[in-house]
């Protein structure tokens, strides 16, 4: 299989594809593992302004739950992890409805961490709703799937139409759900 | 949805603490709850500051201001959700491929004559026999096809349109006479009362299409205007006989408006004060009326249906999905 996205976006990240980017951020690898139709619509801004409490209630977990900590907004290149605590980078989530897309996101930052950066640290997914906490780290396995991830965001991001609408169990929670079903 | 606020009086509107505040002319003072608001509409003279549109735009509330004989005369619109360049590249995309803008300018005239059809039907299945009408709107239906350009479509429209018109004097009581429609300046009441409404119909469809970042005065049915936001007259006119016509009749026949409610000018007529507080009022209701939706299995207001009309049109521009224009199912 070809690795020229993985590649591509380490070339992004180093500054030296300056004339053929490809970036994937944190969200995008969420997206990636929740909807490939949401990731197409994100990758190219269609924003839908719909009313909608599910991402309302992202927002405010992230801001009231960590209080001062989470004002300083990390951004390294083209990640933004929620914090660093203790030397770990932690992912906050509402809820874990949906854990494998937030682990998935979280291992994403320690990949990036570790390829771009040459910085390793080991993760935390808290949902602070619930006083649940979970450990991920970077092994051989999960490094795998973020590549293989990486491969398959290009192509989704890349091809001309989005992916067609299925039916998911949380769409009805979905910003993007009227745009996909009228 | 949030609701549209009218106010017809002459005076100021103004921030006070965290809401709007309107003093009228005669001293009387009201607030207008900015957080139900959809849009605020301005009929009278009003005077208004930056400080109050700062509020307005971080509160995503529009204002619409209608001049001399109602007419539309423009909109200040909130920041948010009207900038994305990718959206209006695609939209211009699409116009300038004569096929594609064929194929969406074809689906606003096959909406349209849906919904004149729709409302022709219920006539006719009530002790009016509008058979012929109904013959002429299926005709031009058929037509829609086989049309090689804009032009055509516009007159298999037109044909549609005046067809449709012929309705309105047989369901109308003999003294609202219709004869045919004419604007500028709108001669008889029952042309006054199809030009306020579409000039409101016209307004929400602004509101609706600037929510989406769609480009309002980007076109596919009508030409692109110099001047006027003609996406707003393509998506409008598949409303107009869901929101403006069908509350005219209803309003006349039971004659809840009735000739008292106009003033008559040389060569025009308009409705007065009571007349347009009549048909705002019910015209509202009818923006807030709900129906069940077959696609999204819940209920939708009629107004958020011109909200997802602009969705459906965006859908189809970013993604080549087809666009199926509104067609009532109720």
């Amino acid at each position: 299989m070809s690795d020229g996205p993985v590649t591509r976006l380490l070339a992004t990240a180093r500054g030296d594809a300056v004339d053929d980017p490809f970036r994937v951020t944190g969200v995008m690898m969420q997206y990636y593992y929740v909807c490939e139709r949401e990731l197409w619509f994100e990758s190219r801004n269609i924003e839908i302004d719909r009313e909608n409490a599910s991402v309302a209630r992202g927002t405010r977990v992230d801001e009231s739950s960590y209080g001062e900590r989470t004002q300083e907004n990390l951004r390294l290149g083209m990640i933004s992890p929620d914090l660093l605590e203790d030397g770990r980078v932690v992912e906050v989530k509402p809820s874990s409805a949906l854990t494998e897309p937030a682990r998935m996101q979280l291992s994403y930052y320690l990949w990036y961490l570790d390829r771009v950066m040459d910085v390793q640290r080991e993760g935390v997914l808290a949902h602070p709703t619930e006083r649940r906490r979970e450990e991920v780290s970077l092994d051989e396995d999960r490094r795998e799937k973020v590549e293989s991830a990486i491969r398959s965001i290009h192509a989704i991001v890349t091809a001309e139409r989005p992916p067609e609408a299925t039916e998911k169990p949380y769409c009805e929670s979905c910003a993007y759900y009227d745009f996909c079903w009228v | 949805m949030d609701r549209n606020y009218h106010i017809f009086s002459d005076g100021r509107i103004e921030r006070s603490e965290d809401t709007v505040r309107l003093e009228t002319i005669d001293g009387e003072k009201k607030h207008i709850p900015v957080e139900h608001a959809e849009a605020i509409y301005l009929h009278g003279q009003i005077d208004y500051n930056t400080r109050l549109m700062s509020f307005l735009n971080d509160h995503g509330v529009a204002v619409h201001v209608f001049g001399w004989n109602d007419r539309y005369a423009g909109s200040l619109m909130p920041e948010r959700g009207q900038t994305s360049g990718r959206t209006v590249v695609e939209q211009v995309r699409a116009y300038d491929d004569p096929e594609r803008r064929q194929t969406i300018a074809a689906s606003f005239v096959r909406g349209s004559i849906h919904n004149m059809r729709t409302n022709v039907t219920y006539y006719n299945s009530r002790d009016y026999d509008l058979g012929r009408v109904l013959e002429d709107l299926d005709d031009a239906v058929s037509r829609i096809d086989s049309t090689k350009d804009i032009s055509e479509l516009m007159g298999v429209e037109a044909t549609a349109r005046r067809a449709y018109y012929r309705t309105f004097d047989t369901v109308l009581p003999d003294s609202f006479s219709f004869d045919s429609r004419e604007y500028n300046p709108p001669p008889n009441p029952v042309n006054a009362l199809i030009s306020f409404g579409n000039s409101l119909v016209y307004a929400n469809c602004v509101s609706a299409i600037r929510a989406t970042a769609l480009d309002p005065a980007i076109s596919y049915l009508h030409e692109p205007g110099e001047r006027r936001y003609s996406l707003s007259l393509d998506i409008a006119d598949l409303f107009k006989p869901v929101l403006t016509d069908r509350l005219l009749f209803r309003l006349v026949n039971r004659r809840q408006i009735s000739r008292d409610d106009f003033r008559n000018e040389v060569g025009s007529c308009l409705l007065n004060e009571a007349g347009r507080t009549t048909f705002l009022k019910e015209f509202e209701q009818t923006l807030e009326r709900t129906v069940e939706h077959p696609e999204l299995n819940r209920k939708v207001s009629y107004q958020y249906l011109l909200r997802l009309e602009a969705y459906k049109l965006k859908k189809h521009l970013l993604t080549g999905e087809p666009y199926e224009p509104f067609k009532r199912w109720w």
